[in-house]
C-alpha cells in the first residue's frame, strides 16, 4: 500500500491560512490503514480547523480516492457541501489528492499528508519498504529480497564494506540487505546464483511521468 | 622508484599511501604532505570526497600530484555521479595522464556533511569495474565506439575482517571477474585473520595491498572498534597505546603500524601495504623506515 504520514497541523494551518471553509476527504484504503484518511482522522481535522476559526462544510472518506471516475460519482450526493468550500482538503497520498484537482477543476485543493512510499504492513500501522516500483523486477536473483530498496545504496552485487553482523552501517535500524540476501539464498540452495554479476538498472524503465493502459482488456470491454 | 602497475608487474613489495584533499582551495598542507612521500611510496590514493564530506575533487589533485612526481590513484565512487558523469571523468583522467583508478560505490550520504543530498548510485563498484574495463577496451558502456581508449590500472576495496565474510568474498570474486587488477583492503591488524583471507584471495590473479590504518591513540582504537564496521583493533594493541601514555601514543601506533608493515613484508603475506595515516601522512615515511622499508 501507499504509505502517507499527516503534514504537521501548523503546516496544514499555514496551507488554509486565506481559507474560510474547507471540505475534508479521506479515503478508505492505504490512507486508511494508515491512520491517515480514516474516518477518525477527519473527525479529528475537523476539530483542528473548527478549533482555528475554519467552516467545516463537510466530509466524506472515498472509497478508493485514486479513482478518478469513481470517487466523482461518490461526490455527486455532497454537491453543495463541496461548492460552498473555499477549498478542498484532501487526506490520502498525492495520486488520491491530484484525482480531485482533476474533479474539482475551479477550486483550490490541498494535501494534508505526504507521501512516502510503497509500504508494507507487517505489524499494525507498522510499515516497511520493500519494493521501490523500479520496474524491473530482480528479486529471481536475490533470494527474493530487493536490493534496491532495502539497501541504501541499492547495491545489486554483494554487501559493501559497511556491513555489520548482519546490520547496515546507515543506521542501526536497518539490517544489512546482502546479509539478509545471503543468508536466505543458502537455505534455498540458491548460492551459486549469487555468483552472477547483475548489470545496473534500467532508469529509463523508471522515467516519470509513466502511463499505462491495458489495451487488452479495453478491447474485450 | 617504479610506478604502481611496473612495482606490482615486478614482484617487488608495494607501498601506497593516500591523501585526503581539504574542502576549500588552500591545498598548501596536503601538497607539502605529498612532497615528504615522493620516492618513498609507489602511488598515492586521492580519496573522492571521502565519508560523504565534499572536499576538492580527486581528478583535480590528482593531475596535482602527478605534476609533483607521484602515481595517483584516482578513487573513484558511485554516489556523486551517474554513468554518463562516471566515463566522462575516467576518460578527464586519461587525458590528465592518470594511470590508476580505485572502483568504489562510496559512503553513503547520510555519513557526510551533506545529509538532505540525493545520493546516485547509477552503478556500484562491481558495476564501476566492468565500466573501466570497457572503456579500456575502446568503447562506452553501451558499446559505442571511442576514439582512443583509456588506459587504467583497475583498483578495487576488500574487507576482509568482514562479518559475515562469505558475501564479501563472493562479492571479492565477481570484482575479479568485472576486471580488477589490484585490491587494496580495508585496514587490518588482525595477522591470522588477515592470512586466512589470503589463503582465498591468492586463488586469484589479483594483487593485493594491505591496509594499514595508523592509530594515532587508544581512543581512536576504540572509535573504530564501536564504529566502523570491518576494522577489529585487537584488545593487545589498544593496552600498548594506553600503556604509551598521551606523550608517547602517536609514536606506539607508529610502531604497530610498521611492525604490520614488516610482518607482511617479511612473511610475504600479499603484494604491499597501503598506509593511511589520516592526515599525518608527513609521518609515512618514518612508518617505513621503522618497518625496515628503504
Amino acid at each position: 500500500m501507499i504509505i502517507t504520514k499527516s503534514k504537521e497541523k501548523d503546516s496544514v494551518l499555514d496551507m488554509l491560512k486565506d481559507v474560510k471553509s474547507v471540505f475534508l476527504i479521506g479515503c478508505s484504503e492505504c490512507a486508511s490503514l494508515c491512520g491517515t484518511g480514516s474516518p477518525e482522522a477527519l473527525a479529528e481535522m475537523k476539530a483542528t480547523l473548527e478549533a482555528a476559526g475554519k467552516k467545516v462544510t463537510g466530509s466524506t472518506v472515498a472509497k478508493t480516492g485514486c479513482q478518478v471516475l469513481g470517487t466523482k460519482v461518490e461526490l455527486k450526493p455532497m454537491k453543495e457541501e463541496t461548492e460552498s468550500a473555499d477549498a478542498i482538503l484532501v487526506m490520502s497520498c498525492g495520486a488520491g489528492t491530484q484525482a480531485m484537482v482533476e474533479v474539482f477543476k475551479d477550486k483550490k485543493v490541498y494535501p494534508a499528508n505526504d507521501t512516502n512510499f510503497l509500504g508494507n504492513m507487517t505489524r499494525f500501522q507498522h510499515f516497511d519498504e520493500r519494493c521501490s516500483m523500479c520496474g524491473e523486477c530482480i528479486i529471481d536473483k536475490t533470494g527474493g529480497i530487493c536490493p534496491v530498496t532495502t539497501c541504501p545504496k541499492g547495491i545489486l552485487n554483494g554487501p559493501c564494506g559497511g556491513t555489520n553482523n548482519g546490520m547496515c552501517e546507515v543506521s542501526p535500524d536497518i539490517e544489512c540487505a546482502w546479509a539478509k540476501i545471503y543468508a536466505r539464498m543458502e537455505r534455498t540452495g540458491e548460492l551459486e546464483k549469487m555468483k552472477e554479476i547483475i548489470p545496473p538498472k534500467d532508469y529509463s524503465k523508471k522515467l516519470s511521468p509513466k502511463v499505462w493502459v491495458i489495451e487488452k482488456k479495453k478491447e474485450e470491454k | 622508484m617504479k610506478k604502481l602497475k611496473e612495482a606490482l608487474a615486478a614482484g617487488e613489495f608495494t607501498i601506497t599511501a593516500e591523501c585526503g584533499p581539504p574542502k576549500g582551495t588552500d591545498i598548501t598542507e596536503m601538497l607539502d604532505h605529498a612532497k615528504h612521500l615522493l620516492g618513498k611510496i609507489h602511488a598515492i590514493n586521492v580519496t573522492d570526497n571521502q565519508s560523504a564530506v565534499v572536499r576538492i575533487g580527486s581528478l583535480g589533485v590528482c593531475r596535482l600530484l602527478s605534476e609533483m612526481g607521484h602515481d595517483p590513484i584516482f578513487q573513484l565512487t558511485c554516489r556523486d555521479r551517474n554513468r554518463l558523469a562516471i566515463q566522462s571523468d575516467l576518460m578527464g583522467a586519461h587525458i590528465l595522464g592518470i594511470k590508476n583508478v580505485l572502483c568504489m560505490t562510496g559512503d553513503h550520504v547520510s555519513a557526510g556533511d551533506h545529509k538532505t543530498a540525493k545520493p546516485v548510485y547509477d552503478f556500484e563498484s562491481v558495476q564501476l569495474l566492468q565500466c573501466v574495463a570497457k572503456l579500456n577496451s575502446g568503447k562506452d558502456w553501451e558499446g559505442n565506439d571511442m576514439k582512443g581508449a583509456t588506459d587504467l590500472y583497475q583498483g578495487a576495496v576488500v574487507t576482509p575482517e568482514s562479518n559475515p565474510l562469505e558475501p564479501q568474498m563472493m562479492k571479492f570474486e565477481k570484482k575479479v571477474k568485472a576486471g580488477a587488477n589490484f585490491f587494496q583492503t580495508q585496514a587490518i591488524y588482525d595477522m591470522d585473520n588477515f592470512k586466512r583471507f589470503m589463503d582465498r584471495a591468492r586463488k586469484y590473479d589479483v594483487k593485493v595491498l594491505a591496509g594499514i590504518l595508523l592509530l594515532k591513540n587508544a581512543g581512536m582504537a576504540n572509535f573504530l572498534n564501536k564504529f566502523v564496521p570491518g576494522i577489529t583493533v585487537p584488545q593487545e594493541l589498544i593496552d600498548r597505546l594506553k600503556a604509551a601514555g598521551k606523550e608517547g601514543a602517536l609514536d606506539c601506533g607508529m610502531d604497530i603500524a610498521a611492525e604490520q608493515v614488516r610482518i607482511i613484508k617479511e612473511q610475504g603475506l600479499c603484494d604491499g601495504a597501503h598506509v593511511m595515516a589520516i592526515g599525518l601522512e608527513n609521518k609515512v615515511p618514518d612508518i617505513l623506515q621503522r618497518a625496515g622499508i628503504a
